[in-house]
């Protein structure tokens, strides 16, 4: 099988990943942060060894401002519902995945007003519009650092610098480049950073976190979740230390163990020499996809501003056929439809049937590549014949 | 005579047939049984049984009904079609309104591994009226591990076929048709046709079969693969013997269907109304011959990769590894049924 579906969830993992998962519940497996005996601090060292690495990684001062969630969902409905009340105004952009329209849409019902803002032909938001989009009440803009659907990365530093004279709150959804793009919090001017462990960090699923920046402080990010955390017992309200204040419940130890293991290897390995080979495999993909008649390729031309997500539209083809072709009689895995992202799609021009989309990973070799090139051409010029 | 004045009226015509007599006629009121699948089988066997009296009649559909079931599937009529209710309901009102000394139990759900075993564990013997043949044989292990007898009945066009499981006594399914047909191979009522006559041979040879289970007339059950057509006037029996002691179900009891990995798994596409039906094993279909078989029903068109057919609402597009991507409904169970209608599994 040919696999060019990192962008939902990166496959393989690196041998210590699955190493982890078949060792931990075994050595480890006990609860962390709540007992004293041996096994329990093993499993909370390994906990915070990971929360430590994703500071180092994301460039944190202070790993206690790492919370662990399921996944950037959930770490996304973390930040859009703590830091938004009654009468809050929200700024985002129509190149959001679900897991930050939905959130938003939701809180509309409770009084909070959104302006979202438009993407040009290649998806790309500019520091203008945002500017143009902010109110005085704006206290959140919430924007997709590289869209799902075609890889176009926002230039996510300028529009924190439109932010800087305003005090709006600046959350970005790194499903897309953590692991994959170099950069750390403060480069890209994020006060609330949501990532998924298991896409570019190579973990395993239900893992990811939120990271909170310098600026925002406990009293700014309402937790949406309260329970035991080991501390303050006898309190009835839930700490205000971090990060035990967003982290009610047993934290998923052996995902997060897992992931610890992903980021030896990523940081062995460097963003930046992994972001280099995805981007090199993506711009083989994209030219070689762009000579085949018929075919319709939505990602930016220019390689720099793109991660490893490659759209196109088929002539004559449902995205949904394609796929299921490409799986059947190529053995080429990837994904079909809207992507969870109606209008970014809508701003491509995919609407409302949506793209097959291809996502090279940090594993994908070029020979692959061109296999899935070669497959496109054969499925491209196939046409129905009535019977 | 006492035994007589003991049998209410309505089933008097069926106490005086000696072979059952009034204590034949209060087993069938102690009855239990469960149809499986309340189409054109389901509905005339359930209508003979309720009216025979069946104390306790359980019948499962995942379906609703739709104009083309009304030539054969006689419990449903047109206001049924305005109405939308699912088979199984429909039909438990009909029933119900037939005769309401009975209990029925109407179970709207798709059929499947994680809830047979609790669909036919209270029950004396199970009838089969499903439409394809992942619910068969998936119907077969439950029986056979729970020790339960079942009737197994199939129409297609004029020609139809039964046969009595007695589980230990006689062959099973699997015995007989050790698997079942690859998907796409096999025709379907919805591609080859099927006549209402047909139906009601099979469904009473089903019904009969009932009855004599029901009141422990066991020397006197179909022990035959019995097959007939009613256009050619044909009937045959084939006697089938002991079962099979290599047979995987009955014999080893390995019950494959119950406990393998789903034969078919649904997953809803993002995007379109449209929901994706992948086998298990994968199916190698030929899609030149299920275009012509499709042709009489709908559009078609296919080519190395794909065929694509539309028809009825539906937009179907199959591959060669037996997946099909289902246009028209988000609803899985209702993907599944029409996957079986037009595709079979």
């Amino acid at each position: 099988m040919i696999y060019l579906d990192n962008a939902a969830t990166s496959w393989p993992k690196p041998e210590p990943v699955y190493e982890t998962l078949g060792s931990f519940l075994r050595e480890a497996g006990a609860n962390p942060g709540r007992s004293g005996h041996r096994m329990a601090v093993r499993a909370a060292a390994a906990v915070e060894g990971t929360r430590a690495a994703l500071a180092r990684l994301f460039g944190v001062d202070d790993p206690r401002r790492v919370i662990f969630a399921s996944n950037a969902t959930d770490a996304l409905n973390l930040a859009i519902k703590g830091i938004l009340s009654a009468g809050d105004h929200v700024v985002t952009t129509v190149m959001e995945h679900n897991s930050v329209r939905r959130p938003i849409r939701a809180l509309e019902v409770i009084g909070v007003s959104t302006t979202k803002v438009p993407a040009d032909a290649e998806g790309f938001v500019t520091p203008e519009a945002v500017r143009a989009a902010l109110q005085p009440n704006t206290r959140l803009v919430a924007i997709t650092h590289a869209s799902n659907v075609n890889g176009a990365i926002q230039p996510v530093a300028e529009i924190a610098e439109v932010l800087a004279d305003h005090g709006a709150f600046l959350l970005v959804d790194a499903a897309q480049t953590a692991g994959t793009l170099p950069f750390t919090l403060d480069e890209i001017g994020a006060d609330l950073l949501a990532f998924p462990g298991h896409k570019g960090l190579m973990g395993p699923p239900g893992t990811g976190g939120l990271i909170l920046g310098p600026r925002v402080e406990i009293d700014d990010l309402t937790p949406v979740r309260e329970g035991g955390t080991g501390g303050n017992s006898e309190e009835d309200f839930q700490p205000r230390t971090l990060p035990a204040r967003y982290e009610a419940g047993t934290v998923n130890t052996v995902g997060i163990a897992a992931l610890g293991a992903a980021l030896d290897v990523i940081a062995e390995t460097g963003v930046a020499a992994i972001g280099a080979h995805e981007r090199e495999m993506t711009t083989r993909l994209i030219e070689g996809l762009r000579a085949i008649p018929g075919v319709r390729v939505l990602s930016p031309s220019d390689p720099e501003r793109r991660v490893a997500v490659v759209s196109i539209t088929v002539d004559g083809w449902e995205p949904a056929d394609f796929g299921a072709a490409l799986d059947d009689a190529f053995q080429i895995a990837c994904r079909t439809g809207l992507h969870c992202a109606p209008e970014a799609c809508q701003a491509l021009g995919a609407f409302p049937g949506g793209t097959v989309r291809f996502s090279p990973g940090f594993f994908t070799t070029a020979e692959e590549i061109d296999r899935t090139i070669e497959a496109v051409r054969e499925l491209a010029k196939a046409s129905l014949q009535m019977v | 005579m006492i035994e007589t004045r003991s049998t209410p009226a309505r089933y008097q015509r069926q106490a005086i047939f000696a072979p059952i007599g009034p204590e034949g006629q209060q087993c069938i009121q102690r009855a239990r049984v469960c149809i499986v699948g309340v189409g054109a089988l389901g509905t005339h066997v359930a209508d003979t049984l309720a009216r025979a009296g069946v104390g306790f009649l359980r019948i499962v559909d995942r379906d609703v009904p739709e104009l083309t079931n009304l030539q054969r599937q006689i419990l449903f009529d047109e206001s049924d079609l305005d109405a939308g209710l699912p088979k199984a309901i429909a039909a438990a009102r009909r029933l119900s309104a037939i005769n309401s000394e009975i209990e029925i139990d109407a179970r709207a759900v798709d059929v499947n591994q994680t809830n047979i075993e609790g669909l036919i564990g209270d029950v004396d013997f199970v009838i089969d009226g499903t439409d394809n043949f992942e619910i068969r044989y998936l119907l077969n292990d439950a029986c056979v591990k729970q020790g339960i007898p079942w009737i197994y009945g199939g129409v297609i066009g004029s020609y139809g076929m039964s046969m009595t499981i007695l589980p230990g006594e006689t062959p099973c399914l699997r015995c007989v048709f050790p698997d079942p047909p690859p998907p796409g191979e096999a025709p379907t009522c919805d591609t080859a046709g099927v006549l209402g006559p047909a139906v009601a041979a099979v469904a009473a040879i089903e019904s009969a079969e009932a009855l004599k289970l029901a009141t422990g007339a066991r020397e006197n059950l179909n022990r035959t693969l019995l097959s007939l057509d009613i256009w050619d006037l044909t009937f045959d029996r084939i006697p089938l013997g002991e079962p099979n002691t290599e047979c995987p179900c009955c014999g080893r009891r390995q019950f494959e269907f119950l406990n393998r990995e789903a034969p078919s798994h649904t997953t809803q596409l993002c995007g379109r109304d449209a929901v994706q039906v992948l086998v298990h094993p994968p199916a190698r279909i030929t899609l030149a011959s299920l275009a012509e078989r499709l042709k009489p029903v709908g559009e078609v068109g296919y080519n190395a990769y794909l065929l694509r057919f539309r028809t009825d609402g539906y937009d179907l597009t199959v591959f060669p590894d037996g997946r099909a991507i289902i246009k028209g409904t988000t609803d899985p169970v209702e993907a599944r049924s029409v996957y079986a209608r037009y595709i079979g599994m």
